[in-house]
Order: C-alpha cells, then sequence, then structure tokens
C-alpha cells in the first residue's frame, strides 16, 4: 500500500528528476567522470596471447575444465566460492573458446576470458530497481549488496552473462577468506568489480593498479591481459590498443563495453 | 428490480471445508518457500536461468488482476448494465490477484527484507522500479474503486473505472515491460509483449472468472441466468483468438530471422524440449479447445463446459508464461554473434535445462490458493455477491 505523503515524494521526486534533465539513457545519470583527471579504467585482452595459454594449459594437464592462472587468483582475491553444481555455482572471470563453423575451412578456434565489462551504459544499472547496481565515475560497475534484494533483473539484462546469484551461502564455497575483499550472503546477486580494491588502494599509493587476474597473467602466463586508464593516451592500454584491430562484445546493444579484444596473430 | 449484494453466511461445513483445503495448499506452499529459501529444498533454477516458475507467477497473478479488473471496470465504463452484478466480485478478485502477485514477488527475490528499498530508491530507467509504484497504488486505486460501489456512488464508480482500466493497462503493459524490453536477449526482446500481456491478462482473467462466477452461483444456491455467462463467453472467444493471432505472429517473426534459426527451432519444434509442449498446448489445449468449447453448441450453451473452458485457458496460460520467461535465458546468448562458444567452467553457450521441481510449483500453486482464500473469505465479510443475477436488470 502507498500513503499519501510516499505518492507525493515519489511524484516531487519523478517532477525534480524531469526538471533536472535526468537522461534517459542506461546508467547512472552522471555517467562516468568526464574530469580529465579521473581515470577511466578498461581491460585489454590479447586473444593470441590469451588462446596460446589455454591451449598449453589444456594440453599439460589434460583437462579440457582447466581453470588458468587468472581464474584461480580472480577466486582466491575476491572469495568467490567454487561449488560442485555448476548450476549453482558462481563465477566471475570465465574462459570461453569461441569457433567459426565452417568445416571445410576449419577456422583456428581461440579462447577468451569473459568478465564484466563496466560498460559505459550498463543495461544492469539501468533495470536495478534500488540502484543497489551503480557506476563509478571511474567506470568501475558495483553493486551495494545490502541494498540488493536479489530480484535478478541485472542478471537477465547484462549481454555478457557477467552476474552470478547467490544461490548458496558464499562462505560455504569457500576453502580459506581474503580478509581484503568483503564476503557476500545468500540471496544478492554477485560479479567481477575490476578488484576495486587493488584499485583505490594503488591510486591512494599513486601507482599503477594491477587487478589479481592480470597480475595473475603477467606472472605465470603469457601477459595476455592489461588494465589501465583509457583516458590517458599515454598509458600502457592506451598504446597497446593502437598496436591491434580491437574489437567490443555485442557492441549492437549500445552498452560500450569497457574490455577490449584484440586480434594480432603472429605471422609465421 | 435493482442489484441487491449480500454476504454469504459462510457458516455451512462445506463453506468451512473449502476454505481448510486452500487454507492446506496455502501452508504446503508456504512451507516449501521456506524450506527452499532458508533451508536446502531444491529448485532447478541456475546461474543461466535465474527467473524460473516463481517468478512466472508475478506476471501470470497481476494477469489475473488486471483482466478481472478491466473486465469489472468495463461494465461501468460502457455502462454495459447487465453485467454490472459481476462487478463487485470482479473487483474483490483484482484485489485479492494484485496482494497475491505482490506476495510473489517477495517470495521470488532473494532478499526479501530489502524489500523496503525498492521503495526508497527510486531508478527511474528501471521498469521494475516503476513497477512498483504502479503495483502498490493499483492496489489502492482498487480498493477506492471498489469502496466507491459498496457506496453506490454511481458518478464516482463510473468515474474510477474508468481510472482502474487506465491503471491496470498500465500496470500489465509494465509487467510486459519488464520482459519485452530487455534488448539483450533475442527471445526476450518484443514489441508485442505488453499488449500480448494485456490480452493474455483479460483472457485468462475472464477465463477463471466464469468458471468462478459459475461455480460460486451453484455452491451458495444464487440464481445464475446462463445467457449472462454465454455472452460473457463470446467475449472470451474473441480474446483467445487475438492471443493466437499474436503468439503465432511473433513466432513467424523470430523465425524469419536467419540468426535465430537455432533458438526457433529449439523453441517450435524440438519435441525433446519442454518450451515446445508449452507452446503448442498453449496453442491446441488452451486455446483451440475453449475456442471450440464456447463455439459448439453443445458446450457452448453448457455452464459446466464453458468453466473447464475457462479454467483450461487460465491454467495453460501458465504454460504461456513459462514459454515467455524461459526459453531466452535456456538458450544461450551469444557473446561474439555467429560464434559458437563453449565455456570451460559455466554453462553458458550450451543449453541449460530447467525443470520445477515440486517445491517451485508447491509455491505457485499456494499462492493460487492464497488467492482463493482471500476470496471466499471476503465472500463472508463483504457483501460482493449479487442476490441472484440475471439479464433483465433495472437501475434504480
Amino acid at each position: 500500500m502507498i500513503s499519501r505523503r510516499r505518492l507525493l515524494i515519489l511524484a516531487g521526486a519523478s517532477a525534480a528528476a524531469a526538471f533536472a534533465g535526468v537522461s534517459p539513457i542506461a546508467g547512472s545519470p552522471e555517467g562516468t567522470s568526464k574530469d580529465p583527471n579521473v581515470p577511466r579504467w578498461a581491460m585489454l585482452v590479447d586473444v593470441d596471447k590469451c588462446t596460446e595459454c589455454v591451449k598449453e594449459l589444456i594440453k599439460k594437464t589434460g583437462d579440457p575444465h582447466v581453470k588458468p592462472p587468472c581464474v584461480v587468483a580472480c577466486d582466491e582475491f575476491n572469495n568467490v566460492p567454487e561449488f560442485e553444481d555448476k548450476k549453482k555455482d558462481p563465477q566471475w572471470m570465465r574462459i570461453a573458446k569461441f569457433s567459426l563453423d565452417k568445416e571445410s575451412v576449419e577456422p583456428e578456434e581461440f579462447y577468451m576470458p569473459l568478465l564484466c565489462n563496466h560498460c559505459e551504459h550498463p543495461a544492469c544499472a539501468q533495470v536495478c530497481p534500488t540502484k543497489a547496481t551503480f557506476q563509478r565515475p571511474d567506470g568501475i560497475v558495483m553493486i551495494d549488496t545490502h541494498r540488493c534484494i536479489g530480484c535478478r533483473y541485472c542478471m537477465i539484462a547484462c549481454p555478457y552473462g557477467a552476474r552470478s546469484f547467490n544461490f548458496e551461502d558464499p562462505r560455504k564455497g569457500l576453502r580459506h577468506i581474503n580478509p581484503e575483499v568483503p564476503t557476500r550472503s545468500r540471496g544478492v546477486v554477485e560479479k567481477c568489480t575490476f578488484c576495486v580494491q587493488i584499485v583505490d588502494e594503488a591510486m591512494e599509493r599513486g601507482e599503477a593498479p594491477e587487478p589479481a587476474c592480470v597480475k595473475a597473467c603477467r606472472l605465470y602466463s603469457k601477459n595476455a591481459l592489461v588494465f589501465g586508464n583509457v583516458k590517458d593516451p599515454n598509458s600502457e592500454i592506451s598504446k597497446l590498443m593502437r598496436t591491434g584491430y580491437v574489437i567490443q562484445l555485442r557492441p549492437g546493444v549500445g552498452t560500450d563495453p569497457y574490455v577490449f579484444y584484440k586480434f594480432i596473430k603472429e605471422r609465421p | 428490480m435493482a442489484i441487491e449484494f449480500k454476504k454469504i453466511n459462510g457458516d455451512s461445513p462445506g463453506y468451512f471445508a473449502i476454505v481448510l483445503v486452500f487454507a492446506a495448499v496455502v501452508a504446503i506452499g508456504a512451507i516449501s518457500y521456506l524450506a527452499n529459501h532458508f533451508g536446502n529444498a531444491p529448485d532447478d533454477m541456475s546461474q543461466r536461468v535465474p527467473w524460473g516458475i516463481v517468478n512466472g507467477a508475478i506476471p501470470y497473478y497481476i494477469g489475473l488482476s488486471a483482466g478481472s479488473l478491466i473486465l469489472s471496470a468495463l461494465a461501468g465504463v460502457f455502462n454495459i448494465k447487465k453485467y454490472k452484478v459481476f462487478s463487485r466480485m470482479a473487483a474483490f478478485l483484482a484485489i485479492a490477484w494484485i496482494v497475491v502477485a505482490i506476495l510473489s514477488i517477495v517470495m521470488d527475490i532473494g532478499k526479501p527484507l530489502h524489500l523496503g528499498g525498492a521503495t526508497l530508491y527510486f531508478n527511474l530507467t528501471s521498469i521494475f522500479s516503476w513497477n512498483a509504484f504502479l503495483y502498490s497504488s493499483y492496489f489502492v486505486v482498487c480498493a477506492i474503486y471498489l469502496i466507491a460501489m459498496f457506496e453506490d456512488k454511481q458518478t464516482a464508480t463510473r468515474i474510477l473505472a474508468g481510472v482502474a482500466v487506465f491503471w491496470a493497462v498500465m500496470v500489465h503493459s509494465g509487467t510486459g515491460a519488464i520482459y519485452g524490453y530487455i534488448y539483450s536477449r533475442e527471445l526476450y526482446h518484443s514489441v508485442l509483449l505488453p499488449p500480448l500481456f494485456i490480452v493474455c491478462a483479460t483472457s485468462s482473467g475472464l477465463g477463471l472468472l466464469m468458471a468462478t462466477i459459475y461455480l460460486t452461483f451453484k455452491y451458495t444456491g444464487r440464481k445464475l441466468d446462463p445467457d449472462l455467462v454465454r455472452s460473457l463467453s463470446k467475449v472470451f472467444l474473441g480474446l483467445i483468438l487475438i492471443l493466437a493471432y499474436f503468439l503465432v505472429d511473433e513466432m513467424f517473426e523470430k523465425g524469419y530471422m536467419p540468426g535465430l534459426q537455432r533458438a526457433i527451432h529449439f523453441v517450435f519444434l524440438d519435441p525433446s524440449q519442454s518450451i515446445f509442449w508449452c507452446f503448442w498446448l498453449l496453442l491446441i489445449v488452451g486455446i483451440g479447445l475453449p475456442a471450440f468449447i464456447v463455439v459448439y453448441p453443445r458446450t457452448g450453451r453448457d455452464l459446466r463446459w464453458l468453466s473447464i473452458g475457462g479454467i483450461i485457458h487460465a491454467a495453460m496460460i501458465y504454460a504461456e508464461r513459462f514459454y515467455l520467461i524461459v526459453p531466452g535465458e535456456v538458450f544461450p546468448r551469444e557473446y561474439l554473434p555467429g560464434y559458437t562458444m563453449t565455456s570451460l567452467n559455466t554453462l553458458e553457450g550450451s543449453i541449460v535445462s530447467y525443470t520445477p521441481t515440486p517445491i517451485e510449483w508447491a509455491q505457485v500453486i499456494g499462492l493460487f490458493a492464497v488467492g482463493y482464500l482471500i476470496f471466499l473469505i471476503g465472500l463472508k465479510v463483504f457483501a460482493i455477491l449479487p442476490e441472484e443475477a440475471t439479464e433483465e436488470v433495472i437501475e434504480e
């Protein structure tokens, strides 16, 4: 039931929003910051290096479901639980194989990591009824799990399947807990945060942030992932983006994702 | 002769028996909910299918509510006097169903205790946010409309009937938009969903209303002119045929796009999938059979058959909700359109089965019983049933 007072508040708020010129387009009304001093975080994936790593790992272990260092590091740092039942198992970073089905040609398959794209116009924030999902000025899309009502509308809306729902208490699926990252409870949605704790700490110290997956890929694998500020034309990510053919996933839906995939294959 | 509305006595063993039966079903539903949300009773939802049949209950019961209200109020708006006998009953059912719909939202979400947030924080771009406002205000509109009828305020009733129809259309279009505006899933994205929801709502609401009218009048020993229900059944026939037209149109439109061929085959042509049966049973049993019952003279004149037709249709509209919500989740999204995707550690890229468990069904059926429990108690507390219902109604 709605009280007269609440009705007035809602009506007033809607009118105020209309006057303030709130854009009906996705995302937080303000969008990401236009201030050149505020970074815009993004990730660049070198698909060729990533494919090389996963293929080698599968060959070495014989396990087609192997988790590469990036996924392991993500799970460990972010307290992402592991459950037997794949249907209920939350996953922030996933590796997927892509192939173009042309039997006569058999083009080479490639592997790419899938994660939250921290879109410029996030569909999840657009549909969230409580604004539990929101976009920071630096582009990172976050979930306030205390505000999340667990309606899962965001999971339906996200074009990239980046979100997981906690059907179970995630703490039951953890072997050890990283105290740096808060654990979540049953009944809310969670996803990749670009390791926001690492980002914020690095910024405070004035260093370049390196999320857990990027670090693991650099230390233990092919250095296929690069994280950085795309507003700065001299950042490593900006320089590397100029050296290849860069695509976004599903650009047609207009969410403008900020995880980019670079396609360059070394000539033999 | 003016219409006289009266409460029922509600002291017969039969009344208490039926109340007890519905209460028991509600109890089973409540226990299933608690066991599912706070215990380990299994549902078959997954990271790929996060909306199951309990979510389907939301549009279903909102549909029944909107349908009931539209039918109740149209009599007022267009001043169709003969249907006024059912106006109070239908409006009361509309209130009962919106309570059930809001309850199904509470039961579907992961954090019911956070639900207050949906009223505190308004997201202008979220259809769900708008709906939180629409659903609660709709309840108030229904209640005021019913009070106006109780008070016999003719003009107020007529104006409120107009407001109520407008509100019901808003509420249910909003519900359709929750699904239809999802641009990231081809099988959801459809401009047709809001109007289709309105048709579904009125057809299922009317189907169930015909059966409810027949059974209520029969078991309270009231006189019911069969021609009244027969004329309702003609409206019902028109609505279900429009629904069939919408469904078939949508099928061909999606099927026309080569990029959706695999998905279309999966939804409409693969008998190993439950979706296939949902769609075709909906068309054949949920629409074809009731249409035949109405048209065929021997069954079309028999209120028992018409009630059965109405119930079958209302039940099969649940299959419609399944057909609407589930395929768009079960069928994998293409993150890189055109490429075959295989995920190493998740079920993305493959068809993820979803078979609702008894625990989920118990919640949906329990919610249904809540609606009828409210109705049964309402019959006793409020004067919503006419003394008798005949064609010749003369206004005071």
